[in-house]
């Protein structure tokens, strides 16, 4: 049997993780190839919406990275998403979808390793978790 | 005039000075909402159905300029109006709330946990109920059970949006559940996502009416759901919608500020 290989997606704030994604692939620092990043305008700008969708169509795994709390580059970007993902996590919860496939982090410009870590533990996560539940839903 | 709507009329118009009043009223047979003027005869007033009036005033609010309107409430419609008061919808001082206690069906049929109105005017003050058995149940399921349960539920959903209407909380001009990228126009029943982002956007407001599951065709338990969301809000902020002050914590930084654009975000 072929190793289970997770598909994640990470929305990444353009201000700071996706800078820090950038500092990690330029210092060539190891990574698992299951990550897609997503680049969006600020964490807030990921609407729980989205999460739900991208797990409903079969994705393992989401993560959410914003910018630290206090350096969002709109000010208080980041405490939205603080208050959002957290419900969105106990929603998943309540159906019967385990919340660890959620998960935010904060990863600053300057946190290339940080990225790499974040990234390398929530992989090694989802692969301890299995296949998306609901990838073989047909409602 | 039935007594009932002698009552009424007295409590609204004389007692506290109305203009205008909403109650169900029977004609001809049938039971419908109707708006009632000042000096009107009031006719056949029913209250024992479970029906929320909170919908029909939002609706008919913008077109009433002027003048004060009584509403026959349970305690949910006075969450409700509370909810759509703290986002600036309606006026405070333009509604007059003539409470109506619940009858123990219609407790029951809730599995309401605070159903006396903080006035009762009509009908007698009923005792709440603790617990929901399908929540016990459910919680004491595992995740993989949950997630089959639920499932089964919503394949039941044919899109009516009967939910969504009916809701007296439901106040957004645009819905997102009419978005194609989260309702896909073709496929019956929608995906998870449609329940998921609905329950995302009633869990800093749903007042526990039970509407949505009372007008769902398919008979989703989506009380059940509601109820379950708002015992993770009250865990985890320590919030419940429909408090006459407190601000839901989505619209509030963490230090608990208003948000810049404080106005109500779904």
């Amino acid at each position: 049997m072929t190793e289970f290989n997770p598909t994640i997606l990470a929305f990444c704030c353009n201000w700071c993780s996706y800078a820090g994604a950038d500092l990690a692939g330029v210092s060539r620092l190891q990574m698992p190839p299951n990550v897609h990043v997503v680049r969006v305008m600020c964490s807030a700008s990921v609407k729980p919406e989205y999460i739900f969708k991208s797990l409903v169509q079969g994705i393992d795994g989401v993560l959410v990275l914003g910018c630290h709390i206090g350096d969002c580059h709109y000010l208080t970007g980041n405490h939205r998403t603080a208050k959002r993902v957290p419900i969105a996590q106990k929603l998943l919860d309540d159906v019967g979808v385990d919340s660890r496939r959620v998960k935010l982090d904060w990863v600053s410009a300057a946190e290339g390793e940080k990225f790499q870590q974040v990234i390398t533990e929530f992989v090694d996560e989802i692969k301890g978790l299995g296949p998306n539940p609901m990838r073989g839903v047909r409602l | 005039m039935n007594e009932l709507g002698k009552k009424l009329a007295r409590i609204a118009f004389d007692e506290r000075g109305a203009d205008y009043l909403l109650a169900m009223r029977e004609e001809h047979g049938n039971v419908a909402p109707s708006m009632i003027r000042k000096g009107e005869d009031a006719g056949d007033v029913r209250v024992d159905l479970p029906y929320q009036l909170v919908n029909i005033l939002s609706n008919i609010y913008p077109w009433v300029p002027k003048g004060r309107i009584a509403v026959v409430c349970r305690r949910c419609d006075e969450k409700a109006l509370n909810e759509i008061i703290k986002r600036n919808l309606m006026d405070r001082d333009r509604l007059i709330l003539i409470g109506l206690a619940c009858t123990r069906e219609q407790v029951a049929l809730c599995r309401c946990s605070d159903p006396v109105p903080s006035k009762v005017d009509i009908g007698e003050a009923n005792a709440p109920v603790r617990e929901d058995p399908l929540m016990v149940k459910l919680d004491s399921m595992s995740q993989q059970d949950r997630l089959k349960f639920w499932t089964s539920e919503f394949r039941k959903c044919n899109k009516c949006f009967g939910c969504t209407l009916n809701c007296p909380v439901c106040f957004c001009d645009d819905c997102v559940l009419e978005e194609h990228t989260f309702t896909p126009e073709l496929g019956i029943p929608p995906s998870f996502a449609f329940h998921l982002v609905r329950s995302m956007h009633m869990s800093d407001k749903c007042i526990e009416c039970g509407e949505c599951e009372r007008s769902c065709a398919g008979g989703i338990p989506l009380l059940t759901l509601r109820k379950m969301a708002n015992r993770d809000m009250k865990r985890m902020f320590g919030y419940e919608a429909g408090d006459k002050e407190k601000v839901s914590p989505l619209l509030t930084t963490l230090e608990g500020k208003l948000l810049e654009d404080g106005e109500h975000v779904c």
